[in-house]
């Protein structure tokens, strides 16, 4: 199973990048998954405040948002969520955010 | 040619897996109690196995488990072979093989009598159906190139689906494919959308088309009865990317179209295609034609998606043993009829990037759709250009057959992705537009894993692009 490394902790991601435990994510994963994956040297207030919707929404639901409830958290318009996250909603924004892939066509 | 050492895959020794199963099992879930999802049991599965093959087993299947001379022109056409040319396990021929060899030993008369002859060879246990799994769902995407190019007309995609329904039935299946089925299952729709999320994500992009268009009359017109149009889609348009429904609902609008979406029925996709589970293809593509009658629509248009436009406008009818009344086609025949009648009128120099067109494996082999989405690209985009090989004989963009859905199957996938990334890097187009959403996908991933200079389009955001919108300033 591929690692990433952060902080001499070693951490298991899926064959896709994902994170395999996602308990384990933390804000400085967040960063090092948006750099690793999305090619993103630094994380905004933007980028925190849709990534922290998605955390918080995984935690209570056990599920990925759809990109309707992204937008209405953030207030950020559709293609705002594409202009942060270059490889979109699902596999850009719920990566950085440390949940499982989602299941289906993406 | 000079060939590469590979190593080995690593697909097929790849351990099994239940506890997906095992958790939906234990969550009592209604499409497992109702046994039309099964989990994995460990024990007879072997003779249950050889039980369903000998029951299944139908002329066409038995014209491609004979019928190979094994000449070796699949290999040459199949995108795993060609990548890895040092690996033999990467032949169509050889994946046919292990399915056929069980064939030859239980059901033939050849290999009942000369097993050693034929090579007929058999299954002993749960390991021997875990390597079939890795097989037949791990190291093919099922994308029928090898097919097309069998001059004994030997159908191993349909051999590889015939094995992959075998094993779906008996609960041994890849996680994605398992969680995908029970959402379809259970939901009606892939990706488990409530009938309230579809309803707001519609009407949010109702919203967006009318302010964009400064038109408040712009609707998005749920279980309306009596239309021209059914418009059906893939459940990650309405999930993750909603831009491709407001394109379309653009576009319905600026032609005046009488169309509407189905409140259930809605989803196109079908997973049964991928899983071989021919019952789950039967429900999903039920769902659909229903809709259509239900509401009296006069046509159903298939959003962009390869796997879904096959199921539901070719092989649905016959899982659902559906009487075909009503025209079915692809929103992108849908878009061609609009550009030849002059009902939109479009400006190609607004798409004045180079633009290369992917023909999907399930819209052009196995679906027929060739010519028309060049059709509609010419008119729309100021410089079009092929990519080699291309139509019929193009390569699969890798996430064919439900592989994006199967992480485990990922680095094989990529690497043998080195084809399709030489392919687009030829072309020195800007755009690659594909009309399957599973293309989209899986071009992503090959242009990021190979770095190219690329970004993936489909034909309704080419056409929404190039749209000039009468009456409106700058036009």
């Amino acid at each position: 199973m591929p690692t990433i490394e952060i902080e001499g902790r070693q951490l298991e991601v899926n064959e896709e990048g994902f994170l395999l435990h996602p308990e384990q994510w933390t804000e400085e994963t967040a960063k090092l998954l948006a750099k690793a994956e999305e090619g993103l040297d630094e994380l905004t207030a933007e980028h925190w405040a849709v990534v922290k919707f998605i955390r918080d929404y995984y935690l209570e639901k056990n599920l990925a948002p759809m990109v309707r409830k992204m937008c209405q958290a953030t207030g950020f318009p559709l293609m705002k969520i594409y202009d942060l996250f270059p490889s979109g909603p699902a596999k850009g924004a719920c990566k950085v955010a440390g949940l499982p892939k989602p299941d289906g066509c993406v | 040619m000079k060939r590469r050492k590979t190593g080995p895959s690593g697909v097929v020794a790849a351990p099994l897996d239940a506890h997906t199963q095992v958790l939906a099992k234990e969550t009592g879930l209604p499409s497992v109690k109702d046994g039309r999802l099964r989990t994995y049991e460990p024990g007879d599965n072997v003779a249950r196995f050889l039980d369903l093959l000998g029951k299944r087993i139908s002329r066409p299947l038995a014209v491609s488990m004979t019928a190979c001379v094994h000449c070796g022109l699949c290999a040459e056409s199949c995108h795993y072979f060609l990548a890895r040319p040092d690996d033999p396990t990467m032949t169509p021929v050889w994946k046919a093989d292990q399915i056929r060899k069980i064939f030859k030993r239980h059901i033939d008369w050849t290999g009942r009598i000369a097993p050693w002859w034929v090579k007929a060879g058999s299954l002993h246990d749960d390991e021997d159906l875990n390597r079939l799994k890795n097989i037949v769902f791990g190291s093919c995407s099922a994308c029928r190139r090898c097919t097309y190019n069998c001059p004994m007309g030997v159908d191993t995609g349909l051999l590889v689906r015939f094995a992959r329904g075998v094993l779906t039935e008996l609960g041994i299946v890849p996680e994605g494919v398992f969680n995908v089925s029970r959402d379809q299952w259970e939901t009606g729709n892939q990706m488990a959308v409530s009938e309230q999320d579809y309803l707001e994500t519609l009407e949010w992009m109702r919203d967006e088309v009318g302010a964009e268009l400064g038109d408040d009359t712009v609707e998005i017109p749920v279980d309306k009865p009596d239309c021209e149009i059914l418009y059906t889609i893939n459940p990650r348009e309405i999930k993750f990317d909603p831009r491709s429904i407001a394109h379309a609902a653009k576009i319905f609008h600026l032609v005046g179209e009488s169309w509407t979406m189905p409140k259930w029925g809605w989803d196109q996709t079908n997973f049964g295609l991928f899983s071989g589970d021919d019952k789950l293809g039967a429900f999903v593509a039920r769902n659909v034609y229903e809709a259509a009658e239900r509401l009296r629509a006069k046509r159903i248009v298939i959003s962009e998606c390869g796997h879904g436009y096959r199921s539901t406008r070719w092989e649905g009818y016959t899982w659902a043993d559906y009487e075909q009344t009503r025209p079915t086609e692809s929103v992108v025949i849908t878009l061609k009829r609009y550009l030849e009648e002059g009902r939109i009128a479009v400006n190609p120099a607004r798409n004045a990037e180079p633009v290369t067109f992917h023909d999907s494996c399930n819209i052009a082999r196995s679906g027929d759709i060739v010519e028309e989405p060049r059709e509609v690209l010419r008119r729309v985009c100021a410089d079009f250009r092929e990519m080699y090989p291309n139509r019929r004989e193009n390569f699969c963009c890798t996430g064919g057959g439900g592989l994006l859905s199967m992480a485990e199957y990922r680095p094989l996938r990529l690497e043998v992705g080195k084809l399709k990334a030489d392919q687009l890097r030829a072309t020195g187009a800007k755009l690659v537009c594909t009309m399957c959403h599973n293309c989209v996908d899986g071009l992503s991933d090959i242009i990021k894993h190979y770095k190219l200079p690329l970004r993936v389009v489909q034909v309704l955001e080419l056409v929404a692009n190039a749209l000039v919108v009468r009456g409106a300033s700058g036009t």
